[in-house]
């Protein structure tokens, strides 16, 4: 590379400073020569470096000129930590999430990876802006360079689209929800949209065709689009070169002009450094990229967009009904022509920006007003105490799922990782084999008595004075049930406070229920009731009646002698439940009854 | 750490570069020969730290991929428990003819818990002193089913035809080792196995994680 070429700015020769270096002959090259040399004559990649390395920067290398670099750097960056994903992400509605938290929380690294990944695409979105900012100064858009402009516009949009495409992939909370709402909004668009919608989402609602669209988007269609672009616009920089500063004449600029290797390369190179560590840092500061919990398309969910789609989501919000549409297409429109026809728009005769006021005046406006339209809803949500509990509670569900999903998830994917959860399967399981019956509403109604707050006093003398309450065994339609107890406040009172006791309180009048025991043959209770815990009767002995030991001898045979014997009407769950679940569901009744 | 080291070459390299624009700015009005030695010596530098800043970055971003890429090698680990499973009743084993029994247990897959599905097949037989024995169906070979082949009395690889023997030896093939045997526990009327795969191809049993 040490050759001089013509056209090369800044060329020395090798002669004069130093001693000449003898230049090897063709037969005695060095072997790592002779390699490059040989592979030169074969495929003439050394022009094609030269293009890179020799590029004359017009004026000299310049930090202002570094933004591109870093675009650059980020889309590899992308590159690289994408191709790391997808050889561990799994795009159906089952898989994508239950994937996503086995990168995050088990693969190694795969938090930071993923981080750098997530939080690498907004950098590539803000970068983005400042270079499209910095293009409008400079007047980068004037002719010739009109294709570069278009071009890198068109990068910019498919950069949006890169990250939306991407924001659905783990099918968490949050990316399940801007999906399904970003497909609607594409299903209001007039004629194409509702069957672009469907094409899209790969069916009538979303599923697993909707993620194998998205991945297929997202992985090889825009990264094919996006790459022959960049290339497209990388050479369109080399031919027209890099846009100086309007202030300086041609002869300056030629005079201070430097090749590209080593001069802005180092710029390049530290600045690219500088964001690499700055990007690692927050992705080690916030432990990666956030992953919500399982979507779940039942649930009510306040959904938000991402940061850069903020300013669409309060511009739709300004208007209603059909003109819904000019916020989500009509103004996005206006914009994008907008910016496409700035070469025609500008007038100016010079670059200066001083003659260009009104259109640099146009887009600062606009981007001003970006910046506050997605201002806006971030500062009501902070200031919203109801969003800020609703997003708490989304991010106990997130630590609760992935922690589930430790213990390997089943094959139905997302949301069956509850599953794993003792407590929601004990829910499940009460659903499904209790609540036809019983409630813990208290309000009562069903077939069984409602439990809620079953082991308190309040209950327990609701029931003594009236058993038959559509609260208690009412629904349950016993012939010849129990009798009303009938006496006096007080007689009730130490009656109640004895059977309190048998459900393991500790807060307990002894004395009073010392003086009450007499009541239980008095009131005829023990005609039907025992209270050693081993006889039979016709009503259930109350020994430590509320108990867990209680409940689980209760549920597993209800029709035991020691309970209802032969009048007995609730189903027997042993042999039909595991011990294990029946005693969960013991537990269960009392934390439940309890709330 | 190690991005507060690089993030400090960074810097130093930005200053470097600084500092040498100067040198460039003061070296205009030298003569030429003098701006060429300078120049030399200035680019040279700034070729070695950009092409250190850029092989620091590579290296840097390199090292997490590298180790994310190779996780699967860590998760490896062979299972501390293999659990024992029913697969027969003991009146099922007869000491004439071997019993073709399905594991079916719980499996593991990346993220995804299976309960329930076919592990794999074995065989149980009875040896002469009454004690039941398990073979894994999988030949030690390459892995193919092997059947129970009743005139000849004697285990056949229908692939790449090894035999054995009732007592699991290897009686002629490719095989390189007897038949894989299992842990068995016999309890009450059960027959219990420790259902493992084993390294094919290999001289000696060792058990895969």
């Amino acid at each position: 590379m040490s050759d001089p070429r013509p056209g090369v700015p800044e060329r020395r020769t090798d002669v004069g400073a130093r001693p000449a270096p003898s230049r090897p002959s063709e037969g005695s090259r060095p072997p790592a020569r002779s390699l490059s040399h040989w592979l030169d004559q074969r495929t003439g990649y050394s022009a094609w470096v030269s293009l890179v390395v020799d590029q004359p920067i017009s004026g000299g290398a310049r930090w202002w000129y570094v933004f591109g670099a870093i675009l650059l750097f980020l889309l590899g960056t992308e590159f690289v930590t994408g191709a790391l994903l997808a050889a561990y992400y799994a795009p159906s509605a089952t898989t994508a999430w239950t994937s996503t938290v086995f990168i995050q929380d088990t693969l190694t690294l795969g938090w930071f990876i993923r981080g750098l990944h997530s939080f690498g695409s907004s950098g590539l979105l803000i970068v983005s802006f400042i270079h499209l900012f910095q293009v409008l100064i400079f007047g980068a858009y004037r002719a010739p360079r009109e294709m570069n402009w278009w071009v890198g516009l068109a990068i910019f949009g498919l950069l949006f689209a890169f990250a939306l495409t991407g924001y659905g992939l783990p099918w968490d909370e949050s990316g399940f929800w801007a999906k399904q709402i970003e497909l609607r909004i594409v299903g209001t668009v007039p004629l194409i949209g509702p069957t672009l919608q469907v094409l899209l989402q790969g069916g009538r609602s979303l599923g697993h065709y909707t993620l194998t669209h998205l991945f297929a988007l997202h992985a090889l269609v825009l990264p094919a689009v996006v790459g022959f672009l960049v290339l497209g616009h990388i050479a369109l920089v080399r031919r027209h070169g890099v846009t100086p500063r309007w202030s300086q004449d041609e002869t300056k600029l030629a005079q201070l002009t430097q090749s590209y290797w080593p001069h802005q390369a180092i710029r390049d190179a530290s600045a690219c450094a500088v964001v690499f560590v700055l990007l690692s840092l927050l992705v080690i500061r916030t432990q990666g990229a956030r992953l919500d919990g399982p979507a779940d398309p039942q649930a009510i969910f306040q959904a938000r967009p991402e940061w850069y789609s903020l300013p669409l989501f309060e511009l739709r919000a300004a208007f209603e009904g059909a003109l819904e549409l000019v916020a989500t297409v009509v103004i996005p429109a206006i914009f994008a022509l907008f910016l496409a026809a700035l070469p025609w728009l500008d007038r100016a005769r010079g670059r200066s920006p001083s003659q260009r006021l009104p259109i640099l005046f146009g887009a600062v406006c606009g981007f001003v007003g970006l910046g506050v339209l997605g201002y806006l809803p971030y500062r009501r949500d902070q200031n919203d105490a109801a969003y800020q509990h609703f997003r708490a509670e989304v991010n106990q569900r997130s630590t609760l799922a992935r922690r589930l999903a430790r213990q390997g998830v089943p094959p139905e994917g997302g949301l069956a990782v509850y599953r794993n959860d003792r407590e929601f399967r004990t829910r499940d399981l009460w659903t499904e084999q209790c609540g036809q019956c019983h409630s813990f509403t208290g309000h009562g109604g069903t077939e069984g008595p409602d439990l809620k707050d079953y082991n308190s006093r309040a209950w327990i003398e609701r029931f003594l004075r009236n058993p038959d309450d559509p609260l208690h065994m009412g629904g349950a339609k016993f012939q010849k049930g129990m009798r009303p107890v009938e006496g006096t406040a007080d007689e009730f009172k130490g009656l109640t406070e004895w059977l309190y006791a048998e459900t393991g309180a500790t807060d307990v009048d002894t004395a009073l229920i010392e003086r009450s025991l007499p009541l239980f043959s008095e009131k005829d209770c023990d005609s039907c009731h025992e209270r050693d815990g081993v006889s039979a009767d016709n009503g259930p002995n109350l020994k430590a009646r509320g108990t867990l030991p209680y409940l689980v001898d209760f549920i597993s045979d209800p029709a035991d002698d020691r309970f209802f014997g032969r009048r007995n009407k609730m189903p027997r769950f042993a042999g039909k439940l595991t011990p294990d679940q029946i005693g969960d569901l013991a537990l269960f009744v009392l934390s439940e009854s309890k709330k | 750490m190690t991005s507060g080291l690089f993030f400090f070459c960074a810097l130093q390299a930005q200053q470097t570069a600084r500092q040498i624009d100067e040198v460039r700015i003061s070296g205009h009005h030298r003569c030429t020969l003098m701006a060429d030695a300078d120049g030399e010596a200035r680019r040279r530098l700034l070729k070695v730290l950009t092409g250190g800043v850029v092989s620091m970055i590579g290296a840097l971003g390199a090292l997490p991929g590298v180790r994310f890429l190779l996780s699967p090698l860590r998760a490896a680990s062979a299972d501390s428990g293999v659990p024992s499973i029913r697969v027969a009743s003991r009146f099922e084993v007869s000491p004439n003819k071997p019993l073709r029994v399905t594991v079916f247990g719980e499996l593991k897959d990346a993220w995804m818990r299976l309960e329930r599905v076919k592990l794999g097949n074995a065989w149980l037989v009875q040896s002469p002193e009454g004690r039941v024995r398990a073979f894994s169906a999988a030949c030690p070979h390459l892995g193919c089913a092997i059947d129970w082949d009743e005139g000849a009395q004697r285990f056949d690889c229908p692939c790449h035809k090894s035999g054995f023997a009732m007592d699991g030896r290897c009686l002629f093939g490719p095989a390189p080792r007897a038949l894989d045997e299992l842990d068995v526990d016999v309890t009450d009327d059960s027959v219990k196995i420790r259902y493992q795969r084993f390294r094919p191809a290999v001289k000696d049993k060792e058990p895969l994680g």
